[in-house]
């Protein structure tokens, strides 16, 4: 991890393009993430945010251009593949926690399977990450068990404890009852604060204001807009971005 | 396969010549036996039913080269066929009235106890668990088992040799006589191979699966002489196996009335033969067997 | 009745060559579909491809005709087994399409969500299809997985018409034709009441089994 100079970025997109059939969801995308840094991608339903996420981990694979990870290019398929991905801690809206593994097994598994530690120390950090994200009580339970909030915050912890080297969160907190939704948040400012590098697709502004160095705002699959995030919500430059600042602030 | 497929040209060829050999008689090479007119039966017996109804149900085997085999026109042709039109001949019911069911040997008591034939008459030894179940006319022929080995094998000679090869497979078909005489030959129960069919035996003992086939020598013979100098026969015949025609169990006067057919239509019964099973070569016209008592 | 227990020790006998061939298939055509369904599902497409012909050839091929294939067409291509090998693999390649279908349905069943949280985590396909997947498609799969394996018990009264003899259908076969049994009481009294010991069986532990992977969730 301090192999590489601080000032290059630690996730760098450059020209990629996607398409799904004809849809073009990602056009020519530059983006670069620096080591450390919080970014807050918004922008209307359909504008490829998710798709941007889910790319940079190659859950979807791209058709052009080019995304490197700390330098190296995302390899294709297989074991490089695998590995990269361990790097990458990936937070799904739906949580997707292992369904009939008991909390404490889903946070443990990836460091028992990939990072090949013994299970005794994986559950010894993974208790450690669940008191971190405020549900080591439920260690036992299964996720189904659990509520919505209380299960997000196990999903966080298990892309912890891959010691991922940035996170991406496609929004976490869209799928949750209102009064659960700031427990999550706590957790991911906090991690901010830790220093995490993070990339956050979610519409909370509260958030963005507190944690996040730069929106990233997105239109038909282009990113549209960079600013820091009070200059992005009090002065939006592009008509597109005052159009849907408009829309959420209404609501 | 090729020589298999030569074999056919050739036996074809043999069947084409003696079709033309018999001038006007070309369409069926078989002599059509005599159908008594009106014959005259005691009321009540199986033989006045038949002769009323106007038709005879015969269980055959459709599948038995030689004895009851189904040709390309859907007509059934063997010895045991013709045997069953010399009888219904006697009965005054011509060929074409004859109704043909096919019988595998694993149905032929089933058959007659449950009254869907008159008679059987598909390669049926005579035995007496089958006694207890139905009654048998005849015998009207005495085949016996032989073994069959590939050419280039003499290390199988008869069904001795098997006990001596404990190695050695033998092949027959499942539920049939000649798998269970077979038995007291061999060093082990895993020596016996079984098919449903015969011609399954021979192509395992062609591509080396088993080392030897038993049946009756009737069968093993038509394989023989079809393999092009593949196969041979080898030892004895060390079983009796007469045929018999299966009846309804007890029909004394049924069984009386055909075996005393048989014994009056002695040409014709060398006739079938001549005609059907012995034109395989290296087969001998046999002498129509003396009649078992009927019971 | 008379005709099952005169001849006991021949059923018995069936009974246990016909396990034997059951137990063999088993070995043979769960580890083999479960594999085949892991090619139908995997990322690439040579395997997917390969996966797909399997279990069309042997989906749509009469069982008969693997048989067939098996015990002449090795020997006729120089492969000499016993009979029992070549009937064995015979009803584990037939019945392996069906089980890589059952497998497949249940891992079908399973949210995509899964799998990509366990590749999100750095799982590799294998990895992710066995910690992840395939125990979670276990419950989905084990009802239609049971109708496959009792079907495949079934067919395996064919393999003995393939040179193996010696089976529970075989045995009613050779008393009733060579030896003159009546038909109905030697199968139904024998022959089918052996295969109901052995399917009720099987049925009866798979239901056990459903209850248990019902429970662990
Ligand atoms: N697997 C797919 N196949 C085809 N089209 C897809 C697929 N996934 C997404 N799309 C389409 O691509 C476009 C971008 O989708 P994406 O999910 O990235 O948008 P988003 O910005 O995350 O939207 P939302 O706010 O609704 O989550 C949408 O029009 C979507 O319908
Ligand atoms: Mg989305």
């Amino acid at each position: 991890m301090t192999s590489r100079p601080n000032g290059e970025p630690l996730v760098r997109l450059s020209g990629v393009d996607k398409w799904f059939g004809e849809l073009h969801v990602l056009q020519d995308i530059d983006l670069s993430i620096d080591r450390g840094e919080v970014v807050v991608v918004i922008g209307p339903s359909g504008s490829g945010k998710s798709t941007l996420c889910r790319a940079i981990n190659r859950l979807e694979p791209i058709d052009k251009g080019e995304i490197t990870i700390d330098g190296a290019r995302l390899p294709d398929e297989g074991k490089e593949l695998a590995r990269l991905r361990a790097d990458v801690g990936m937070v799904f809206q739906s949580f997707n926690l292992f369904a009939h593994k008991t909390v404490l097994e889903n946070v443990a598994l990836g460091p028992v399977k990939v990072r090949k530690k013994s299970k005794a120390e994986a559950e010894g950090r993974a208790r450690e990450l669940l008191e971190r994200v405020g549900v080591a009580s439920q260690a036992d339970k299964y996720p189904a068990q659990l509520s919505g909030g209380q299960q997000q915050r196990v999903a966080i912890a298990r892309a912890l404890a891959m010691e991922p080297k940035v996170m991406l969160f496609d929004e976490p907190t869209s799928a949750l009852d209102p009064e659960m939704i700031n427990e999550v948040l706590d957790v991911m400012v906090g991690l901010a604060k830790d220093g995490m590098t993070m990339v956050v697709v979610t519409h909370e502004m509260g958030f963005a204001r507190r944690a996040a160095n730069r929106v990233v705002f997105m239109d038909g699959g282009r990113i549209v807009e960079t600013a820091e995030p009070e200059t992005f919500f009090t002065s939006p430059q592009s008509d597109r971005a005052k159009d849907f600042l408009s829309k959420i602030l209404t609501h | 396969m090729q020589f298999r497929r030569t074999a056919l040209v050739a036996a074809l060829s043999v069947v084409a010549l003696t079709a033309a050999a018999c001038g006007d008689d070309a369409e069926d090479s078989a002599a059509e036996p005599t159908v008594a007119e009106a014959p005259e039966f005691e009321a009540g017996t199986t033989m006045a039913e038949i002769a009323e109804a106007g038709t005879l149900r015969v269980g055959t085997k459709f599948d038995q080269p030689g004895f009851g085999l189904e040709n390309l026109e859907g007509e059934v042709e063997g010895f045991d066929v013709e045997v069953a039109k010399i009888i219904a001949g006697a009965l005054g019911i011509a060929p074409e009235d004859i109704e043909w069911v096919q019988t595998p040997s694993s149905v032929r008591e089933d058959v007659i106890e449950g009254d869907e034939v008159d008679m059987v008459v598909a390669t049926y030894t005579i035995n007496d668990k089958r006694k207890e179940r139905i009654s048998f006319a005849g015998p009207y022929y005495e085949a016996g088992q032989q073994i069959m080995v590939a050419s280039d094998n003499d290390e199988i000679d008869g069904p001795e040799s098997l006990k001596e090869n404990p190695d050695a497979k033998v092949c027959s078909v499942t539920g049939s006589t000649p798998a269970e005489q077979i038995k007291q030959y061999l060093a082990s129960p895993d020596q016996l191979t079984l098919f449903d069919e015969y011609s399954q035996c021979a192509d395992s003992l062609r591509n080396g699966q088993v080392d030897a086939v038993t049946t009756d020598n009737v069968i093993l013979l038509g394989f023989v002489s079809e393999s092009d100098g593949a196969f041979k026969l080898v030892g004895e015949q060390f079983t009796q196996e007469p045929y018999g025609i299966g009846i309804t169990k007890g029909d004394v006067a049924f069984c009386e009335f055909i075996n005393d057919t048989l014994q009056e239509n002695e040409d014709a019964y060398i006739e079938a033969w001549e005609s059907t099973a012995g034109e395989v070569e290296g087969t001998e016209t046999p002498e129509l067997p003396e009649p078992a008592p009927c019971a | 009745m008379s005709p099952v227990f005169d001849n006991i020790d021949q059923f018995v006998d069936g009974f246990l060559t016909s396990l034997e061939i059951i137990l063999w298939a088993l070995a043979g055509a769960l580890p083999l579909g479960v594999l085949i369904a892991a090619c139908r599902v995997s990322p690439i497409p040579p395997l997917r491809a390969f996966g797909t012909f399997w279990v069309t050839t042997f989906r749509n091929t009469p069982l008969t005709v693997v048989l067939f294939f098996c015990a002449f067409g090795f020997p006729e291509l120089g492969i000499n087994r016993s009979f029992f090998f070549f009937g064995v693999l015979g009803l584990v390649l037939y019945t392996s399409a069906f089980v890589c279908e059952a497998v497949r349905s249940g891992i079908n069943s399973v949210p995509a969500g899964q799998a990509e949280a366990a590749r999100s985590i750095g799982l590799n396909f294998t990895q992710g299809l066995r910690y992840v997947v395939l125990p979670q498609a276990l419950r989905t799969v084990v009802p239609p997985l049971g109708s496959v394996l009792i079907a495949m018990m079934k067919n395996s009264a064919v393999v003995g018409a393939f040179g193996v003899g010696g089976d529970l259908w075989s045995t009613g076969a050779s008393l009733t034709s060579a030896q003159g049994y009546p038909t109905f009481p030697v199968y139904v009294g024998g022959v089918a009441v052996g295969y109901l010991i052995i399917t009720l069986t099987a049925g009866a532990l798979l239901q056990l089994l459903e209850r248990k992977v019902a429970i662990a969730r």
